[in-house]
């Protein structure tokens, strides 16, 4: 840390050293179209420490990098400045190119002068010449005051834990058992298996659930590698990607291990209670196993319902029956502390309830039934053994309806499509005319979303068989009250004409939402969830089962609906995303993370609470404050909150920044508009506009932060006083920020920015925020068009004292 | 949370009915401790208003369908004034035969 605490009169010194290169690239006309690369580059000799300025054709061929590369050696140059596309594009690029050369990649600058420049300014070439100009001004101002770096290297525990034991869960924590590493199965029901296990067949191959699970089940539990913790939770996580020490509570099965699931204790429990698995059709005892092939398959008590409350033995009917002995009462919740390096989250989904669409009458009329329950009667070792009866009055119903998209693709339930309820239906309906041929099936659908592999042929075969599909859902259900068959009312909406169909039994295919518990995981790993409350992946294309937590994975339906394939495909891709990570042993972390400048530091600790990833603490003794570097993920919100600027923000310092505002204001401010853009959205969003060529006017300039968190009020107030007309900030939307929430500090510091500019009687329009994600570039082109309505109708008197206001502030 | 969702009739629970309960208590030989009342896991019973050949109020059945047998009244009983026994279920037998 020393080496950053540099005194004034050093920085001079390595700034006399400093002899920067800067080459600006045509990039065939893709620039040179609309800006004059050479007036660019001739410019660019002029600007303070620049020794070697030069304009090419393509700077990112093998040519354009040699020419880099050669000067670098010949020219003694220590810094290296690229105008050319966007460095989300080719920075990685030149930064290689460097660091080839033997220059430190972190010295390196790039000025976006096609997607934000060229592109966007087609047919104004001398404007854009103009922007170009500024944004090579701006460059290598800030790449005069770049701070060489090395990325710090983070080992990795060789061991991952797996949250939820469902299909996905078990099939992760298969492949990474064999792969060779530890793996700490946790699942909160007694039993693995999840939902999958009471699923009677599986679309589109109609084989059996169960069985094709059972083995995974059993091969899950007796693996060498992985250590199943059943009836267990997820207490508490610490640490980071690598190092992650994870507190689980392991809740007392009150059987030891010694039982051999012979169920005599259940036979004489005198409790019996409705049975979760069966979704109450049928009952358990307090001491019970779940399901036949439960995984373990020991016994377990209710600690809810026995008789034997508080520690007081009342009831020791079960201990007498078990011959084995393994019955024990005395067993206490134990708190396991695990080390692993990567976790996988396969938390599964719920299933939606569809008592609250009350025109469907479910839990008012009994014949009205789930496709959960379904399942359950349809299974052969299910509460009816097979036989779907009637709950009113436990007959075969002669016909039958499935009413499709219960709970989704609705704004009374939800509004994403549950993915898997059309198949499942159409699977129903065959089960439905395999058992019983004679019955009449009916379903009412919005659409039939028959996607995947072989599920056209499914539904041509349940069209072919009799199924009568009917589009348009019912309007409404009734009981008949004597028969107790139900009434469907609505509309076919292809022969626009109305139905009114009398069925034995209605079966709601209800869709998929998100745990109702999933903000804890979400609180404990740090992860996103989208619009629909399923977990976020990193990437939606190119890293769909990371998260943007280091070190987490997302399988199976905690990322989204999906069916049983989609689930074990991604399981087995989150379990090689882990492997890849620990096989590799360690990682490196990107040198964007603040360093504390101790001495300026007062530990006032206001910097550990804007910290989306607490990866900030403070050390009490020392006073002052402590990054955790591999928590950090370098948004720089802790930099942009600390009063005494005693947050040393790598990469992107307080000194740069204002160097680059700077360089951007030094000539006619008055006309231009500053913008801090996001990394990943806004900036993203800005690049968009430019790969679409949408035209927006000239005069903004755009300086790029990590996260829009970053933009502390100064910046902000530096831009004022320096004479800019406006200033825009741009993020992520609220809840999208690729730092969890850091965004809603941006939010706060911009209101209290327009409070202060009210206070003071400034014009607040003069400063916007804008959200915008990566795919709006209209947004983003369209925000500065309406500012510049804003930067036309301000006066030399407004921008005279803004400049003397902020310049007080 | 369980029994909220799970609303259903357990299509077994006719099946499964729990053995019925015979309560005796032999009221004479109760000296009014009260510890059968207050451990009973189940809540089968209450005091009585009688007075008993010892003064004291020996317990009554409140409600009988509720006892799980767990037979713990009769273990805590400290005049051994109180047993249980099963009712021999019509069911049941018809299952024996």
């Amino acid at each position: 840390m020393s080496k950053k605490q540099v005194t004034k009169k050093d920085k001079q010194l390595q700034k006399d050293q400093v002899r920067i290169g800067v080459y600006v690239c045509h990039c065939g006309l893709n620039i040179a179209g609309s800006v004059d690369c050479e007036e660019v580059a001739k410019f660019a000799a002029t600007l303070p420490y620049v020794v070697v300025a030069k304009d090419n054709r393509y700077t990112c061929s093998d040519q354009g990098q040699e020419l880099i590369k050669n000067d670098i050696k010949e020219h003694k140059l220590n810094r290296i400045v690229v105008a050319s596309c966007s460095p989300r594009l080719h920075e990685p690029t030149f930064r290689r190119t460097c660091e080839e050369a033997g220059l430190n990649k972190y010295l390196f600058e790039m000025a976006n002068i096609r997607e934000q420049c060229s592109w966007v300014h087609l047919y104004e070439k001398k404007k854009a010449t103009e922007k170009a100009k500024d944004l090579v001004k701006a460059a290598v101002a800030k790449v005069v005051l770049l701070d060489p770096a090395i990325e710090s290297v983070v080992p990795i525990i060789q061991k991952a834990l797996v949250i939820g034991g469902g299909v996905a869960g078990i099939q992760a924590a298969l492949d990474l058992a064999d792969t060779g590493y530890k793996v700490y199965l946790v699942e909160r029901e007694p039993s693995i298996g999840g939902r999958m296990a009471q699923i009677d067949k599986t679309f589109p191959t109609m084989d059996c659930s169960i069985c094709i699970l059972a083995p995974k089940m059993s091969d899950a539990g007796r693996h060498s590698n992985i250590e199943l913790l059943t009836n267990s939770e997820v207490q508490d996580v610490k640490g980071y990607i690598g190092n992650f020490k994870v507190k689980v509570l392991k809740k007392p099965r009150y059987v030891t291990k010694d039982c051999s699931a012979c169920g005599d204790c259940s036979e004489v429990c005198p409790i019996t209670v409705p049975n979760e698995f069966d979704v109450g059709l049928a009952t358990r005892h307090g001491i019970y196993t779940p399901f036949a092939q439960a995984v373990p398959s020991t016994y377990i008590i209710d600690p809810n319902i026995c008789l034997n409350q508080e520690g007081i033995l009342k009831c020791d009917k079960c201990i007498k029956a078990c011959e084995r002995k393994a019955i024990d009462f005395d067993m206490k919740p134990e708190v396991l502390e695990l080390e692993v390096g990567t976790i996988i989250v396969a938390t599964g989904a719920d299933i939606y309830d569809p008592t609250s669409l009350q025109n469907y009458g479910y839990r008012k009329y009994p014949n009205v039934i789930t496709s959960l329950e379904f399942e359950r009667l349809i299974n052969a070792g299910g509460p009816s053994g097979g036989h779907l009866l009637r709950p009113s009055d436990m007959k075969i119903p002669k016909s039958v309806a499935f009413v499709q998209c219960v709970g989704s693709r609705s704004d009374r339930g939800h509004l994403y499509c549950s993915n898997i309820c059309c198949m499942n239906t159409i699977k129903d309906a065959l089960l439905i005319k395999e058992h019983w041929p004679e019955t009449e099936i009916y379903v009412f659908y919005v659409d039939i979303r028959a996607f995947g592999k072989g599920f056209e042929d499914l539904y041509k075969r349940a069209r072919k068989e009799g199924v009568i599909f009917i589009r348009g859902l019912p309007a409404e259900i009734h009981e008949d009250r004597k028969t107790r068959n139900l009434w469907l009312i609505g509309e076919n909406t292809l022969q626009k004409e109305l139905y009114k169909i009398n069925v034995g039994m209605v079966i709601l295919s209800v869709g998929i939402e998100p745990r109702i518990d999933s903000d804890v995981i979400q609180r404990l790993l740090v992860l996103s969830r989208t619009n629909d409350g399923f977990f976020m992946e990193a990437h939606p294309k190119l890293r769909p089962v990371d998260t943007p937590t280091g070190g987490v994975f997302l399988a199976g339906c905690a990322e989204g609906p999906k069916d049983i394939k989609d689930s074990v495909t991604q399981a087995s891709a989150a379990a090689a995303r882990a492997g890849i990570l620990m096989a590799k042993g360690k990682v490196t972390v990107e040198a964007i993370t603040p360093r504390v400048l101790e001495e300026a530091c007062k530990a006032c600790g206001l910097c550990t609470k804007v910290c989306p990833y607490n990866a900030i603490t403070l050390n009490e003794d020392l006073k002052r404050a402590e990054v955790i570097e591999a928590a950090c993920s370098g948004c720089g919100t802790c930099g942009a909150e600390c009063p005494f600027s005693a947050l040393y923000m790598r990469h992107f310092t307080d000194e740069q920044i204002n160097a680059q505002i700077d360089a951007l204001t030094e000539q006619d401010a008055d006309k231009k508009i500053i913008a801090f853009c996001c990394n990943w959205c806004a900036y993203a969003g800005a690049d968009f506009a430019g790969v679409s060529r949408m035209q927006y006017p000239s005069n903004v300039r755009i300086i790029r932060t990590m996260c829009s968190g970053r933009v502390s009020p100064k910046f902000v107030e530096r831009a004022f006083a320096r004479g800019a007309a406006a200033v825009l900030v741009a993020g992520c939307h609220i809840g999208d920020c690729h730092y969890i929430n850091a965004n809603l500090q941006t939010q706060k510091r911009v209101e209290r920015l327009w409070k202060k500019m009210e206070k003071l009687d400034l014009n607040k329009d003069r400063l916007q925020l804008l959200w915008a994600s990566a795919a709006e570039g209209e947004r983003v082109a369209s925000k500065v068009k309406e500012m510049q309505a804003i930067v036309n109708s301000i006066t030399k008197e407004e921008i005279e004292k803004s400049k003397k206001m902020m310049e007080k502030a | 949370m369980a029994s909220k969702k799970l609303w259903r009739k357990p299509l077994d629970s006719e099946k499964i009915k729990p053995p019925e309960a015979e309560i005796y208590i032999i009221r004479d030989r109760c000296k009014g401790c009260g510890f059968c009342i207050q451990f009973c896991p189940k809540e089968v019973l209450e005091e009585s208003e009688e007075i008993n050949a010892r003064g004291v109020h020996p317990p009554k059945v409140k409600d009988a369908g509720k006892c799980a047998l767990c037979g713990f009244c009769t273990a805590i009983c400290p005049d051994f004034a109180i047993f249980v026994v099963e009712k021999p279920s019509e069911k049941k037998e018809e299952e024996k035969k």
